[in-house]
């Protein structure tokens, strides 16, 4: 789902780079001596999951793991998944430097968005909804990125609808495959590292 | 103490399982796509995939002139190709949309144009069906020269455009992460050099 250098017109890689920058401020300021190392394995997770290719369906799609990167960090997210991005784009020439900020932004929006909504109900005592939450929490924070990502090509190509279905479909196996990976995750949190998924802002459960 | 010994066990294990992923998954495919042109006669033919080797089927490819003028517009086949008739001797910029976001392109000079072109005019005008004789002009002598690497050095150059569109080397995916890691260095130190003061 990066977005190649030279599809978007200039005010959108400006909103989008802008965007970022706020997200990014924002979680840098919350990122304190602890959560660092954190921040970075959460970084190098992202950086490798999109060359994981899922050969299922008919375009090229890739893991992208942003549901559990924002689960797990909430606004750090941002900083996390800029560095990732920009690696990616110097060292693999995915995306690029210039759609930087729009890209971050479509991947890191949608982790935040899960966090505040799904973030209560992961931490749940019941295994049954902390569990679930995670599922839904790795399927939507892919959809919200492939909407995102059609908002971001509705200048450049015809009709959102049509480039909006065609990205969903296309992530439906990556989506449920995100479901499952984050809900191992959470799964193996639980038993290893509560503390991790309970108070990231020093908040017990 | 006991605590720090456990995070770092922690991002080391996490570290480990992430490459194990990578080196279970290979080969290594993900999302970026090439178009790759070249001029045979009158005919510019292309070739279009996804990096890791997955053809790029049903894409849209436009094709500019110098000014930046749409010349014409095709879709790639089943096997990610498109042909087309030069449509004028100018520089070609040939530009692949494979939709979602996705997008390359590949210049054509129009002296490429201009040589494989003329050589193809000149055999189809019968000139080199003469037995070959000691009266070949310098001319002559140059332009075969040329068709017959052509023909020799495409398999060559075909090689290096599928080098190029390989996946990422486990060296510069170990880089990747090596650098992140190095930040999470940099970023500890100048936060804790902050507490200390």
């Amino acid at each position: 789902m990066h977005i190649s250098e030279g599809v978007l017109s200039a005010p959108v890689l400006i909103t989008g780079a802008v965007l970022a920058a706020a997200g990014i401020s924002v979680g840098l300021k919350k990122m304190d001596y602890e959560k660092i190392p954190q921040v970075a394995v959460l970084s190098s997770a992202f950086f490798v999951a999109s060359l994981i290719h899922v050969p299922i369906g008919p375009s090229s799609v890739h893991l992208i793991l942003n549901g559990i990167n924002g689960l797990l960090l909430g606004w750090m997210s941002f900083p996390s998944i800029l560095v990732a991005l920009a690696l990616q784009a110097i060292l693999f020439q995915f995306g690029g430097i210039t759609v930087l900020g729009i890209n971050t932004m479509n991947m890191a929006l949608p982790g935040v968005i899960c966090y505040y909504l799904l973030r209560r109900l992961v931490n749940r005592e019941k295994k049954l909804i902390s569990l679930t939450a995670a599922f839904a929490c790795g399927l939507l924070s892919v959809f919200f990125s492939g909407s995102l990502v059609a908002v971001s090509l509705l200048f450049t190509e015809q009709s959102f609808m049509s480039v909006a279905k065609l990205i969903v479909v296309a992530h439906l196996p990556v989506m449920i495959i995100e479901g499952i990976i984050t809900l191992f995750c959470v799964a193996f949190l639980h038993r290893v590292k509560p503390e991790l998924l309970g108070g990231i802002y020093g908040k017990a459960t | 103490m006991e605590k720090r010994h456990n995070s770092t066990m922690y991002v080391l294990m996490l570290f480990f399982a992430s490459i194990l992923i990578i080196s279970a998954s290979t080969p290594v495919l993900a999302h970026k796509v090439i178009i790759f042109a070249q001029v045979e006669g009158d005919t510019i033919f292309t070739e279009s995939k996804f990096s890791g080797g997955r053809k790029a089927t049903g894409a849209q490819v436009l094709v500019f002139d110098r000014e930046g003028k749409q010349l014409l517009e095709g879709k790639t086949n089943n096997k990610g190709e498109f042909s087309f008739k030069i449509p004028k001797l100018t520089d070609l910029r040939i530009v692949l949309n494979a939709g979602m976001g996705h997008k390359a392109e590949w210049r054509i000079p129009e002296s490429e144009i201009k040589e494989a072109g003329g050589i193809s005019e000149k055999k189809r005008a019968g000139e080199y069906s003469q037995p070959i004789d000691a009266a070949l002009s310098k001319q002559e002598i140059k332009e075969l020269i040329d068709e017959s690497l052509d023909r020799k050095l495409r398999p060559v150059v075909r090689m290096i455009t599928e080098s190029q569109s390989k996946g990422p080397s486990v060296t510069e995916i170990l880089g990747g992460v090596g650098y992140i890691f190095g930040l999470m260095g940099v970023a500890l130190y100048f936060r804790n050099r902050g507490k200390k003061a």
